[in-house]
């Protein structure tokens, strides 16, 4: 298993390093580069630019070289120092940009996270030992609408219910008064009611495939022989059901768990943007919009990698959990 | 492009009903009350002439807010009188209703730190400002000028006694090491402005003024030939002619050394000195390290969710009472990424004084008083709302000919119902009027509102004709004589000119011209502007008076799309571009006679005839009138101007003078 995680990892090295060119590739597909997109935008705001300033101002950004050498520069800089390059929409260094958002982009993809697998799988096997009763089709009905819902359109609807019973729109993820203050017992209990309405819509549509999942996993394990044998040793139902079916069942979602890593680090954007939240979704797109070009490599890069890793950790894990994939492991 | 508006309109219709759900409870709102209780309640005690006793710091803390008046009786800060200037030079901001009182926020959306001049606008203070019309200037940072006879000798005096937000006394010194360091330099990312040439009448020869210091609080400004609107042009260019010296002697790589002022930039975060001197040369009132003469300055990063400046405790204006301005405590910035944010945080409470292009009249009228605020509206100098540039210089000979055929103008003008248009694009709130100077701003003309604006589809038609646009294709479009195609492309940078795009397609398609619209990012317009790829935009005309800002209507460089590379031309000295002929050449030539005007009256005949010659041309054709920017504000909030000009040459908001702005209890 150590040897196959290892050629796993290695041969991780030149996908990542493909991405990469793709990534900065892309980047630069899209005509203009930071600097006319930034004047486009200070002309609106009455600050005019001749070209002269906007070639000085390219020239100062590197943005006047050619561009597999800014790919060279910036991957040779990655490599040797860590470091990523340097954000023009913040200026300030890439890492500082992703770091300042890290924290509440983690809180809410985690607690969504966990609300997405604490609401999901019990209700997945619930629907699927209750099959066809009046609440497996209430739960059903509920996860297809919240599969067909866009997210962006449910955060409005939900922020027009909480403006209607609370008077407060609930925009952001502090109130006024908590952005800048320190951390305390009410800024926490602030956060936690601003989490609400975004951790139910990021993670409704989630929630709502997970429930089908479980419960076509749970349906499927419910009738195998092992379940019988245990039912006829006169194991109780309680016993039965989470010692074997369920467990089997977790597999797809242990599988794909991986996969949600990326969605863990930036977050979602659409609805974050709507809901105004301050996490790295909304950043990523604005870098992207705005051409900055570093930060956006940067942030397309991470993705990517994660994704690679998720998909090396969800092997793993389902090795771990899966005793039949041990063994296959160590079979070989 | 349609399933798109439909889109639009559901989120839009949603939007409707939680303001109009949200506004019927908008008295049992919890939050935004709390939060304004707060400052209210100290405001409460420390009023004005209760504090005098009570306080215990005497008269000084009966003209200082109360925030400040504890401060300075801790001894954190010197006295009030300490930090105002000399008594005679302490400037009185005139208050515009009634004497305000201390205490509360101006609470605002913005998009972050590249919104940076929503706040940079309002918390300006210039050397001289413009006045109440925009017809002059006046004092502001400096107490009072002298001018010699032929324009060339400008005598300015500063405020003794006058401070930076630090407590740093602000001299002559801080104007000559601004001069001498920074803009001739050209440190901070911006040429040496065009106000501090001077021109002479004879050769054209472009001389820099020379700055000299006279004593602490004089300087001079020494022009070789005469500059009757120095001091307007310095107002436009140049608002800020100083810099506080001692903190820029610390990061300046002339003064500490390039390899220092490199390592000071890394450690403020920065990649490389010259973003680095740009951001702190240019963009000063973001930094909390930068002592400015703001009235408010700023406290924290600006990148973070919510921007916060607070009192400048060293500003040096008083209201005619003698309090020491501003009354509001703070301004408070927060983030928002969706612009329907701004209307919606509006509409609760939660933002206090707020601005509005015209297209959110309906919704921000609506709820005026479930929302506790009103909306005041100021008259833009713009020429219209919706029209199109048509650019003179344009690649395809074919179209660039018809372009300049101003027969063809007169049919696109004539051919597009403005009725409809200013119906259904700007709510009616905008006349169906011509592209055209506003009465009561220099250069109006009388009539020209009127000029081909009449809905004559016939008239149209029949001019196209003329032209020698007979030929139709199978479509039954027109074609130019040698069989190719005649298309017009709209080019637009927001899809929130799609209505009206479409509308103007489908009358330029009825008089059988093929038209596209075509959107692309704001980048991408901009790179297209400079390759000369724009043929048709619809972005509006602006200006105050020819003579402050000319580029709208003089083609002295790119960006304006009716002059093409004609601009080109002129940025370039005449290297590059296209060299103008006819009536674009006279503009240029009225232009130069105004750069060496010896009279304010002679520079406003020649703006006046530039004015005509637009009028004449009708280079830029306009189918619905100005609309007016809309503030809206809490009903709480007093002394807000309701008859001034949105310009930004009059630095926008800050035209009201927002020191004065206060909020009742």
């Amino acid at each position: 298993m150590l040897q196959y995680t290892l050629k796993r990892i290695l041969l991780a090295i030149p996908v990542v390093f493909f991405i990469s060119v793709i990534v900065f590739y892309i980047i630069q597909l899209p005509p203009g580069d930071y600097v006319s997109n930034y004047a486009a935008e200070m002309s609106v705001a009455g600050e005019g630019f001749t070209q002269e300033d906007m070639a000085a101002m390219r020239a100062d950004l590197g943005l006047d070289r050619p561009v597999y050498e800014q790919y060279f520069i910036w991957v040779q800089d990655i490599v040797l120092h860590g470091d990523f390059g340097f954000s023009f929409n913040y200026n300030k260094p890439v890492l500082a940009v992703i770091e300042q958002y890290m924290g509440l982009t983690l809180t809410v993809s985690l607690v969504t996270m966990a609300f997405q697998y604490l609401v999901a799988i019990p209700i997945g096997i619930y629907c699927a030992v209750k099959q066809y009763s009046i609440g497996d089709y209430f739960f059903s009905g509920l996860s297809f609408l919240g599969m067909a819902t866009p997210h962006f359109l449910m955060a409005v609807i939900l922020m027009f219910l909480s403006y209607t019973w609370f008077g407060d729109p609930l925009l952001g993820l502090f109130s006024a008064e908590y952005v800048n203050a320190p951390w305390s017992m009410d800024k926490a209990i602030d956060l936690a009611k601003h989490m609400v309405i975004p951790v139910i819509v990021i993670g409704l549509s989630g929630t709502a495939d997970l429930i089908r999942v479980m419960r076509g996993q749970m349906l499927d394990e419910l009738n195998k022989p092992n379940v019988v044998t245990a039912r006829a040793k006169g194991l109780s139902e309680r016993k039965i059901l989470f010692k074997y079916p369920t467990r089997a069942a977790l597999n797809p979602i242990v599988s794909t768990f991986g996969w949600s890593l990326t969605s863990i680090f930036t977050g979602s954007t659409i609805t974050a943007i709507v809901l105004n939240l301050p996490i790295q979704g909304p950043v990523m797109f604005n870098a992207l919009l705005g051409q900055d070009m570093y930060l956006a490599g940067t942030w397309l890069l991470f993705m990517a990698l994660l994704t690679v890793l998720g998909t090396l950790i969800s092997d793993i894990l389902l090795a771990w959990l899966d005793p039949k994939i041990r063994t296959e492991f160590r079979g070989t | 492009m349609l399933r798109i508006q439909r889109k639009l309109l559901v989120v839009l219709l949603v939007i409707f009903s939680i303001i109009a759900a949200g506004c019927t409870n908008n008295n049992n709102s919890p939050a935004p009350s709390n939060e304004a209780g707060k400052p209210s309640n100290e405001n409460k005690s420390a009023d004005k002439e209760e504090d005098k006793g009570g306080g215990g710091t005497g008269t000084a803390a009966a003209k200082e807010a109360p925030m400040l008046a504890k401060l300075a009786a801790d001894g954190t800060l010197p006295p009030l009188a300490e930090r105002l200037p000399v008594q005679a030079d302490v400037m009185v901001e005139p208050v515009v209703d009634e004497i305000g009182r201390y205490g509360g926020d101006w609470t605002m959306a913005w998009t972050g730190p590249g919104d940076k001049w929503s706040v940079g606008q309002p918390t300006e203070e210039a050397l001289f400002r413009f006045n109440k019309d925009g017809s002059g200037v006046e004092p502001n940072v400096a107490k009072s000028y002298e001018v010699n006879e032929d324009s060339t000798e400008f005598t300015i005096h500063l405020r003794e006694g006058m401070k930076w937000s630090d407590g740093k006394p602000f001299t002559a010194d801080d104007v000559l090491f601004y001069w001498e360091h920074m803009l001739t330099k050209e440190t901070f990312g911006k040429a040496i402005y065009d106000a501090y040439y001077s021109v002479d009448p004879v050769t054209g020869d472009k001389a820099l003024a020379t700055v000299t210091k006279v004593d602490d609080y004089t300087f001079k400004v020494v022009h070789k030939y005469p500059s009757v609107q120095f001091l307007e042009r310095v107002a436009i260019d140049n608002k800020w002619f100083f810099a506080p010296a001692h903190f820029h002697e610390t990061i300046l790589p002339e003064l500490v050394g390039e390899d220092k002022a490199l390592e000071i930039a890394k450690q403020w975060g920065f990649e490389d000195t010259n973003a680095f001197l740009k951001e702190t040369g240019y963009y000063y009132w973001l930094y909390p390290q930068i002592p400015t003469l703001r009235p408010w300055v700023a406290k924290n990063d600006p990148n973070g969710d919510q921007f916060i400046m607070e009192r400048n405790p060293y500003y040096w204006k008083t209201d005619p009472e003698g309090n020491q301005l501003p009354y509001m405590d703070r301004i408070v910035a927060t983030k928002i990424q969706d612009p329907s944010q701004r209307v919606l945080g509006t509409l609760a409470g939660d933002f206090n004084l707020s601005t509005f292009g015209a297209q959110d009249f309906t919704v921000l009228k609506e709820n005026e008083k479930k929302g506790d605020y009103r909306v005041i509206t100021w008259q833009q100098p713009a020429w219209m709302t919706s029209g199109i540039q048509l650019n003179q210089t344009i690649d395809d000979p074919n179209l660039r000919k018809l372009f300049q055929d101003i027969r063809f103008r007169e049919a696109l003008s004539l051919g597009v119902n403005r009725t409809e248009i200013t119906e259904i694009v700007t709510n009616g709130i905008a006349d169906p009027i011509q592209a055209s100077v506003q009465e009561g701003l220099v250069g109006y003309q009388e009539g020209w509102a009127d000029q081909w604006s009449g809905f004559d589809p016939d008239r149209a038609n029949a001019l196209l004709d003329e032209i020698g646009l007979t030929k139709r294709d199978k479509n039954n479009f027109r074609l130019f004589p040698d069989g190719s195609d005649v298309t017009l492309t709209i080019m637009d940078s927001s899809e929130e000119s799609a209505n009206y795009t479409e509308l103007l397609k489908k009358y330029y398609e009825d008089m059988g011209i093929k038209t596209n619209v075509k959107l692309v990012d704001q980048a991408t317009l901009q790179e297209l502007k400079y390759s000369n790829q724009v043929p048709v935009s619809i972005e509006n005309i602006s200006v105050v008076n020819v003579a402050y800002r000319p580029d709208a209507l003089v083609p002295l460089r790119v960006l304006t799309p009716w002059y093409g590379l004609y601009g080109l031309y002129v940025s370039s000295g005449g290297k590059e571009g296209i060299k103008p002929e006819g009536d674009v050449a006279k503009i240029l030539e009225y232009w130069d006679q105004i750069k060496a005007a010896g009279t304010t009256e002679e520079i406003n005949r020649l703006g006046d005839e530039i004015v005509k010659l637009h009028m004449k041309n009708q280079w830029v054709i306009g189918y619905a009138g100005p609309t007016p920017t809309l503030i809206a504000a809490s009903n709480k909030m007093g002394n807000i101007p309701e008859d001034l000009i949105w310009a930004d040459e009059f630095r926008s908001l800050g035209a009201a003078h927002p020191a004065q702005f206060y909020l009742k209890p």
